[in-house]
């Protein structure tokens, strides 16, 4: 079988998710420095969000010499990526308008929806996998990753509106939702990649 | 459930990979089947009952 480390360093995902997770780390430092101001970081963010076309051309690649691609695991790559790509540009864009510009509150209504638009694609596309992936223990795991990600969102969710309710902890936005959900589902499908990996040969 | 997955893969000297093509599934669900962390549906579990030629119940026992 295909090890990632066999990969030439340009077809291996690993070096396009340091890419991209050193760049984002390395602007959202800058950022909170105070050594960039919020366009420049848009512009930044956006750029790094481009590494994710490498990434996706490299998994592909792998997945294929594996022999373990699927048409429904491609789509939901490329469905998934596309999702959060505009989800940081919708963010991005309406932060920035929002500070910079006096804005009617029908134009800041139609700013909240432009980054909360592409959650409901990312839950189409893995409805759309769930529907078209014929393997049923992959169907499996992605329900698990699922359920991951909705107990990370309910429970930290809820225990935080306890512990601001007791006055324990400041007022937390409503959005952190998303990236505690990304969270919960990147961790369960990790936990999941990895009791996989064990070797059963 | 239990299952003789492994001992008859090994039989035909096939590899979890191998095994993968002939189901037309993910080497990982066979490795998942194959350790018990995963109990393959009735249509799943017919198919690999035909790719060995046995009957589910040769392959598969309760706990």
């Amino acid at each position: 079988m295909t090890r990632q480390q066999d990969l030439p360093l340009y077809r291996n995902p690993r070096l396009w998710i340091g890419l991209l997770m050193g760049s984002i780390a390395t602007i959202v430092a800058l950022k909170l420095s105070g050594a960039i101001d919020s366009t420049t970081g848009l512009i930044l963010m956006c750029g790094a969000a481009g590494l994710m076309i490498p990434l996706y051309r490299s998994k592909l690649v792998l997945m294929r010499a594996r022999n373990a691609v699927s048409i429904a695991a491609a789509n939901y790559t490329l469905g998934m990526m596309a999702a959060a790509a505009a989800y940081l540009l919708g963010l991005g864009i309406a932060i920035t308008l929002h500070r910079n510009y006096e804005l009617t509150p029908f134009v800041r209504l139609a700013l909240a929806l432009l980054p909360a638009l592409p959650i409901f694609g990312m839950i189409a596309v893995m409805a759309r996998y769930l529907r078209d992936e014929s393997d049923e223990y992959l169907r499996h795991r992605m329900i698990m990753a699922s359920l991951g990600g909705l107990a990370a969102v309910l429970g930290i969710g809820s225990f935080w509106g306890f512990l601001e309710t007791f006055e324990l902890v400041p007022h937390a936005r409503g959005w952190w939702s998303v990236p505690i959900w990304a969270l919960g589902v990147g961790l369960t499908r990790l936990w999941l990649h990895a009791r996989d990996a064990r070797p059963g040969e | 459930m239990k299952n003789r997955l492994k001992v008859l893969r090994a039989m035909h000297g096939w590899s979890q990979q191998d095994l993968a093509e002939r189901l037309e599934v993910s080497r990982q669900s066979v490795n998942a089947i194959e350790t018990g962390r995963y109990d393959p549906s009735l249509p799943l579990a017919f198919r690999i009952a035909d790719v060995f030629a046995l009957k589910i119940e040769e392959i598969f026992e309760r706990d």
